[in-house]
């Protein structure tokens, strides 16, 4: 109908053109991409501190373990000043223990290493440092000493040198792959999970937010008293309906708009990541975009339009319950809590997609639009599930609409108040 | 000309155990200034929200420019002012004004033109400020309650119906609103106002309804209402002080029935027989300045306060059995 095109274009052109959503559309894939890059950038830069070889090696084992850390520990960061090596007896070991203290405490190294004759029976190395708690800075320390002493009991075994780096060059990373019911799928299974997450989340900021904003919109036409004067124009379904379309579109808007500059961000991550320091290597499979099936971006689709118009219209009924905004929070109560318990059951169904809950949660018109989602990311959902949950999902939408109509249209003209359930009910049947 | 702008049938609507309206019939000639009379909670606002099809009777049928009330294409020929007003606080003035527009069925560009027009002709475009640009709570009271009678009017609808018009207008814009009324009843609409002002729809309307406590007290054209009333009321007018012997004479239940006391003019109902004459040569004898003394029909204020008055006290509070 005509009139619903003309709600409709107003809620969203209104909003459309508000600062608001244009700071939150240009900021998000911004405040999205720092969230993803920033972890990777961090990585880099705690790959190995540009200062991990600045220290003292305190070398009491009496081999030459202590020249071969500091060889390893040089490679790694080569413009730092070089290791210094003491070799000491065992017994000396306490004073140059203290005396190295000093120069950490007076900035002349980052920290000291002990090896002893502990060290030579591959029990215990000691460190201590300004970067002692950075985790991988001495996961990397050990990792040296450990590859310098299994060297050195290699050549000691008589085995060549240079057969020795050769032999213990191994070099794992784990590459993951998700394999599903139709087989194996693109992109790691960490991948998918995010991806899911992802989705699952989205859906559930895009219901909140402008599930709510419809909440206060309707609040606002009332409070103006706007409301009376469209109301002799179109019917309130209309006006409901008008308003569910455009902010629903809004919200699509906003998502492509997020997922058009994510891609673009993805198309320039090179650079982007390069500029932050990380190596071009680690870009690989952790970033990978995982495939989506046309059938199954349809059904997202469907998920999140059935999902939307089901809290709109909800949504919309509450604000066209109460009076003020004090009221307004308390009466969202309800609704916000359906919402609210798809989330907190996402953890569960995450570890667990295929649990009983995880099903029983996918077909539930309230937490459907949510979960299923989330499910099908995760893993092959079988067709008729999918289905049964649209289905389901379709005919509570059909009931809340239905619901909301009645509700919106009584409680559009009423002021005072806040009714009670009795009264609701009371409206629902004048109507 | 012949079908009536409003048509309504014995329509009831209750909200849960109140009458808000009850039985209520009334026709609205077109091309008339017809006013909704009564005083407030009377079911005037309702009357008009079940004409506008905002709230559905419970019985009785509507029609409004010769079809059922509920026909989209009649809600496009009518403009609604409502009593309580308002706009959307953010949205800048002609986007509101299209917007209203739109949602009678105007072309944005028709519509363009039209706001335009009305922007200039209400002075919210002058030379030195653009209004029509500004958010809505970027303007005055005064210039709000313009724009929204432009969005009233801006889609030139055939029946202007208009919730309490006057209330919380300045003596200007009250004038211009009277002007704006007289305009369009020469344009050939019919205009509906409800008020409680009875001097405003004394001189306005063709025809008037009195309703109280959600019943017709009585409707019908002005000058007939105020015919069938007789030439029973004296206006009189005194300069000077009005002693205690005039008010004595005043007092007197023989000549007077009934007395608008507004301290120097009185409008007075005589009693059933008294004579008017007497009346006047007491007020003399009394020694009052007499300016003015003469035979009138009763104005609706009087009509409406001895109709209302009884009516709506007595039987009123009794919640009509």
């Amino acid at each position: 109908m005509g009139k619903v095109f003309v709600v409709f274009k107003r809620e969203y052109l209104e909003r459309v053109r508000s600062k608001w959503f244009i700071i939150a559309t240009v900021l998000g894939p911004v405040f999205m991409g720092l969230i993803t890059v920033m972890p990777i950038v961090l990585a880099a830069r705690t790959k190995s501190s540009a200062q991990l070889s600045n220290v003292v090696i305190i070398d009491a084992t009496g081999s030459d373990l202590g020249a071969r850390v500091s060889q390893a520990l040089l490679s790694t960061t080569p413009e730092a000043p070089a290791p210094r090596v003491r070799v000491v007896k065992a017994e000396q070991v306490p004073a140059e223990e203290t005396r190295a203290t000093t120069e950490v405490m007076q900035r002349g190294a980052v920290g000291y290493l002990v090896l002893d004759a502990n060290t030579l029976g591959g029990k215990e190395m000691r460190y201590a440092g300004r970067n002692a708690t950075a985790l991988i800075d001495v996961q990397s320390i050990e990792r040296m000493v450990r590859q310098s002493l299994l060297n050195m009991r290699l050549e000691r075994e008589g085995i060549d040198p240079s057969r020795v780096a050769m032999l213990t060059a191994v070099r794992l990373e784990t590459k993951t792959e998700k394999i599903s019911d139709r087989g194996k799928e693109a992109g790691s299974g960490l991948a998918s999970l995010f991806f899911g997450y992802g989705i699952a989340l989205v859906l559930y900021m895009m219901i909140a937010i402008y599930g709510q904003s419809i909440m206060r919109g309707v609040l606002e036409e009332k409070t103006t008293r706007v409301a009376e004067v469209v109301v002799s124009s179109v019917k309130p379904d209309v006006l409901l309906t008008g308003k569910i379309i455009g902010s629903g579109a809004v919200a699509v808007t906003q998502v492509t708009a997020w997922l058009g500059m994510s891609f673009l961000m993805y198309l320039v991550r090179v650079p982007i990541l390069k500029s932050f320091g990380a190596a071009p290597a680690m870009m690989g499979g952790a970033m990978k975009i995982p495939t989506v099936a046309p059938m199954i971006g349809v059904a997202l689709f469907l998920f999140f339009v059935l999902g939307f118009a089901f809290y709109a219209a909800l949504f919309g009924a509450v604000g066209a319950m109460v009076s003020n905004q004090e009221d307004i929070q308390q009466a969202a109560t309800p609704v916000m809590l359906m919402l609210v318990s798809s989330i907190i059951f996402m953890q569960p169904i995450l570890l667990n997609p295929s649990s009983t809950l995880a099903v029983t949660m996918s077909i539930l018109p309230f937490s459907a639009p949510l979960m299923m989602p989330l499910r099908m990311a995760l893993v092959a959902v079988p067709w008729y599930e999918i289905v049964g949950s649209l289905a389901s999902v379709t005919v509570g939408c059909v009931i809340a609409i239905w619901l909301s109509a009645r509700i919106y249209r009584v409680g559009l003209l009423m002021y005072g108040k806040r009714p009670s359930f009795r009264e609701l009910g009371r409206w629902i049947r004048m109507s | 000309m012949s079908e009536p702008a409003v048509h309504i049938t014995g329509v009831t609507k209750r909200f849960d155990d109140t009458v808000a309206v009850r039985e209520l019939s009334l026709v609205v000639p077109r091309g008339s200034v017809y006013g909704l009379l009564g005083p407030n909670g009377a079911g005037k606002t309702t009357t008009i929200r079940m004409i506008l099809n905002i709230i559905v009777p419970d019985s009785g049928t509507i029609s409004v420019l010769g079809r059922p009330h509920l026909d989209e294409a009649v809600t496009n020929r009518v403009g609604y002012l409502p009593e309580e007003r308002g706009l959307y606080k953010k949205m800048q003035v002609r986007r509101v004004l299209r917007f209203l527009a739109e949602l009678k069925g105007v072309k944005p560009k028709v519509a363009d033109q039209r706001i335009n027009k009305w922007l200039e002709r209400l002075e919210l475009t002058t030379a030195e400020k653009d209004w029509g640009n500004a958010k809505i709570d970027e303007l005055s009271r005064g210039m709000q309650q313009k724009v929204q009678f432009i969005g009233t009017l801006v889609h030139e609808p055939d029946l202007v119906i208009l919730d309490e018009p006057f209330s919380g207008l300045d003596p200007v814009n009250s004038q211009a609103l009277k002007d704006t009324i007289v305009e369009l009843k020469r344009d050939g609409k019919t205009v509906i106002f409800s008020t409680h002002l009875m001097d405003n729809a004394e001189r306005l309307c063709d025809s008037v309804c009195i309703v109280a406590h959600g019943e017709k007290v009585l409707d019908g054209e002005v000058a007939a209402v105020k015919a069938a009333r007789g030439t029973r009321n004296v206006a009189l007018a005194i300069d000077g002080e009005v002693s205690g012997a005039v008010r004595h004479v005043l007092a007197d239940p023989r000549l007077v029935a009934r007395m608008d006391d507004q301290n120097r003019y009185f409008e007075i109902e005589l009693a059933p027989k008294a004579d008017p004459q007497e009346l006047l040569r007491n007020v003399v004898a009394a020694g009052a300045n007499v300016r003015r003394f003469e035979l009138i029909s009763p104005s609706l204020h009087q009509i409406f306060l001895e109709r209302v008055g009884a009516k709506g006290v007595e039987e009123g509070m009794s919640g009509h059995g």
